[in-house]
């Protein structure tokens, strides 16, 4: 298939995204919790953590198996940083939204209506999802101006 | 005036109330040790060659080890320190605190390592 790379590369930050909008979704939830929007809530955390570990196995094939191109393309580039910063730095703190994604529905499937100390807590790991997940969605974008800007400066 | 058994039962309740559960504080604390071990892990393995090689001979690929060292760390020790005395006991200002400070904590010590 032409442009699967370009596909997979796309692919994952849409994943991520939608990740993102499903931790904003358990976060509202949480902000109005009573029993009568419990399932929903959780229904949001578990469709939050499932879609971070899309993500993940999506973004870590290309990284694996695609990135060494455009990593020589950037270091060589102007921008250089976009890799030797916001890429090292983008797949190491992935990791933690990862895990913070996965400790969602733990705090979600807990006594959250019974106890504010729980509810209170999903919402900061909500939260924490949502500011590390676009702090990726930017790295990203840096990262993806780097490569542009490489290959504009080897056609001027 | 409130009696004792009535101060008892309304501290009870609040202690109650401010506790979190053996199950997500252990996962908690999981990810607070994870998530700095696992910053920790990227300074090893970008200084030391051997400890990158190390990696790259277990899966092929630096990264792919350092996710499965990091999942693998993150279920082992959530289930292990939800039966300690200390996940059923600890309180939700606790934990929030330490989710919150391990992730900026983790965050600098990556970002940090590579802005030096």
């Amino acid at each position: 298939m032409p442009y699967s790379s370009e596909f997979i590369l796309l692919l994952h930050p849409a994943l991520g995204v939608l990740a993102i909008m499903a931790s904003i979704w358990t976060f509202v939830e949480l902000l109005n919790a009573k029993s009568q929007n419990l399932v929903r809530m959780r229904l949001a955390s578990v469709t939050s953590a499932i879609l971070m570990w899309a993500t993940y196995i999506v973004a870590g094939y290309w990284y694996v198996t695609l990135y060494a191109a455009d990593k020589a393309l950037i270091k060589a580039g102007p921008w250089p940083l976009a890799h030797g910063l916001f890429m090292e730095t983008k797949e190491h703190v992935f990791f933690m939204v990862l895990l913070l994604a996965t400790l969602l529905p733990i705090a979600t499937f807990s006594d959250v209506l019974g106890r504010r100390g729980v509810r209170h807590l999903a919402m900061w790991i909500a939260a924490l999802v949502v500011l590390t997940g676009l702090a990726m969605e930017g790295s990203g974008a840096i990262i993806s101006m780097g490569a542009k800007l490489a290959l504009l400066a080897k056609t001027a | 005036m409130a009696t004792t058994t009535e101060i008892d039962a309304a501290s009870s309740h609040q202690t109650t109330e401010q506790a979190v559960g053996a199950t997500v504080a252990g996962f908690a604390w999981s990810y607070a040790i994870t998530s700095l071990l696992s910053a920790l892990l990227v300074v090893v393995k970008e200084t030391f060659k051997w400890a990158h090689d190390l990696l790259v001979a277990v899966t092929g690929h630096h990264w792919t080890a350092h996710g499965v060292v990091v999942i693998l760390l993150f279920v082992i020790l959530g289930f292990v320190l939800t039966q300690t005395s200390m996940a059923k006991t600890a309180s939700a200002g606790q934990i929030i605190g330490l989710v919150v400070g391990s992730t900026i904590v983790s965050g600098l010590i990556i970002g940090g390592y590579f802005v030096i």
